[in-house]
């Protein structure tokens, strides 16, 4: 335990070198906040407006889950390029075991992902409502197994990439298939709908359903707005992502590192 | 006493590639052994499968009694490793770096705080502490990463060419410091191609080249075990001719000629005082143009070139 709280102190200094550009990242999502729901709100269809009511209010908790994602995914580019540089020999070396290394990673990474979060969190509850005590505990633990998952999944891809170029080809494919694929930016309800009508794959579909970024979007959504309606499904979709991504990322930390 | 560390067998195959092979060789505790050899030797390869950063192709080693393949954990918590690249992200400053260092090798905090500023400024970085690494020479990244070694006094110490890329003055100090590190319980591998380093720091020098261990001794004892010696370096005007070559051969007391440059040849030979003035008297009535002439006892390069027909500076054009 003592050697994660040294990783987590060591991850948190490399994260905060960064404050200012952090502080311009976090102040770019909050912009684009009010600039997408001014311009979206007056770009949708009465049918999307009926159900949704405000593009605000609808997307402030999508672009938290966002800042989650881009922020816990951080954690990757410092793996990877520690491995190009081959600093994570120096990692190996240390007096600590691989599952207290590689469990040391992925925490800080989903750590680091909840601090830049809360702020865009902060003014999602602002703007848009006050959950109930049980509902904040929901969506913080659900967001921190989010991070978990995210800074796993970027950890695997880290690790199994050799070139910083792959490594943000992977990132583009995986960022493009988990954004595109979700209800961060437009309901869930539109997506179906066009799978209905054959616009948009069934398989895909799905897969929205299932996204974990639509579940965790959704969850603070249904606490905020009432709408989509809460269901434990969504907390275990977010479960069962994370556990299985901070797992396969440890096992992929411990297994191909060495073989760097 | 068993010796602190024994490699047995100890090989690592990059593909088709034998970056180490067969390795066996013992550390006793308290020496520093120095692994010699020219870059590619297996240097380096040896040093990451001790410290358990990469895994044997095949046999093992075991360090303080643990095996390395099946108790890294144990063997981790015995050692230090001073790279020989350092191994820091570019972004950080030297005191978060061996301050965070010295807190996961579980060094109290008094006693860490103590030992960083000492070793700092005994390594002349206590000014620079809080200055990023990519505003800092090589040389002082490298005085960062054998800063690690020296606050932590593990039981043993491994550097990777400790010195290269710092100055004289600096050398002599991180040689002081690695050998008051040993003289305090610590066991040292020092790897390195600087002859001259691993001559006076090591109790015994390993000579590796292509991944095989050659020779092991003391540095003295390694230098009285070559047949002929004396070395004598005679330098010619022009090159000299295949004739001389010839009757220098004919004395009885040269073992070997080595051409080392175009116009020099270096001697290896018994009885150099009673010799010399007699290849001398041949040279001059041959009419042969001698520049300089230069006698030496032999040097770790000559216990190298023994072994393998190669100078260390030849063997590293090769190696890369």
């Amino acid at each position: 335990m003592r050697q994660i709280i040294n990783l987590l102190e060591h991850d948190f200094r490399n994260f905060f070198r960064y404050k200012w550009w952090l502080a311009g990242l976090i102040s770019m999502n909050l912009a684009d906040l009010f600039i997408m729901a001014i311009v979206y709100n007056r770009m949708l269809t009465p049918e999307i407006t009926q159900q949704i009511k405000s593009y605000f209010n609808f997307f402030a908790p999508g672009l938290t889950v966002t800042g989650l994602f881009a922020s816990a995914f951080m954690i990757g580019r410092e793996v990877n390029m520690e491995r190009r540089r081959e600093i994570h020999q120096y990692m190996l070396s240390l007096p600590m075991s691989r599952w207290e290394l590689a469990i040391g990673r992925v925490l800080s990474g989903g750590l680091r992902g909840m601090v830049y979060m809360s702020p865009l969190l902060a003014t999602c509850f602002i703007l848009v409502g006050f959950p109930s005590p049980a509902q904040f505990s929901i969506i913080l633990l659900v967001l921190f197994f989010l991070a978990m998952g995210i800074s796993g999944l970027s950890i695997a891809i880290a690790v199994s990439t050799s070139s910083l170029d792959k490594f943000i080809t992977a990132r583009g494919l995986v960022y493009y298939l988990l954004f595109f694929c979700s209800s961060v930016f437009y309901p869930f309800s539109l997506i179906q709908q066009l799978g209905q009508e054959g616009r948009f794959p069934m398989a895909l579909v799905t897969f929205a359903r299932i996204n974990p970024l639509s579940n965790a979007s959704d969850i603070i959504r249904s606490f905020l707005l009432g709408n989509p309606p809460f269901s434990l499904d969504m907390v275990v979709s977010v479960l069962v992502f994370s556990a299985l991504f901070t797992f396969s990322a440890a096992f992929a930390y411990i297994k191909l590192i060495e073989r760097a | 006493m068993p010796p602190i560390i024994r490699m047995e067998n100890l090989t690592k195959k990059f593909g088709n590639f034998i970056a180490v092979d067969h390795l066996n060789l013992e550390v006793e505790e308290g020496e520093i052994l120095g692994l010699l050899g020219p870059n590619g030797a297996g240097k380096t390869t040896t040093i990451l499968m001790i410290a358990t950063v990469i895994r044997p192709t095949e046999g093992t080693a075991y360090v303080g009694g643990y095996d390395v393949r099946k108790n890294p954990d144990k063997v981790r918590e015995l050692l230090g490793v001073a790279f020989q690249e350092p191994k820091m992200l570019w972004v950080s400053t030297p005191w978060d770096i061996v301050n965070w260092h010295a807190k996961v090798c579980g060094l109290p905090t008094e006693e860490r705080k103590r030992r960083v500023k000492e070793i700092m400024e005994a390594l002349d970085m206590w000014n620079f502490r809080h200055r990023s690494v990519h505003a800092l020479s090589g040389g002082m990244r490298k005085r960062v990463e054998i800063a690690k070694v020296l606050i932590q006094r593990p039981k043993i110490a491994i550097v990777d060419e400790p010195t290269s890329q710092i100055d004289i003055v600096g050398k002599h100090k991180i040689w002081r410091m690695l050998r008051e590190l040993c003289n305090q319980g610590t066991t040292i591998i020092l790897a390195t191609n600087e002859l001259y380093e691993a001559d006076v720091l090591s109790d015994r020098v390993a000579i590796m080249h292509r991944g095989k261990l050659l020779v092991c001794d003391t540095p003295k004892k390694l230098k009285d075990s070559i047949v002929g010696g004396d070395v004598v370096e005679i330098q010619f005007e022009t090159d000299p001719s295949p004739k001389m070559v010839e009757a220098l051969n004919q004395f009885k007391e040269v073992v070997k000629i080595m051409k080392t440059k175009s116009s020099t040849l270096r001697l290896y030979l018994n009885k150099v005082e009673e010799i010399v003035p007699k290849i001398m008297g041949m040279l001059m009535k041959e009419g042969a143009s001698v520049s300089s002439i230069h006698m030496s006892e032999p040097s770790l390069d000559d216990v190298f070139a023994h072994y393998t027909g190669l100078t260390l500076e030849e063997a590293q054009k090769e190696g890369g």
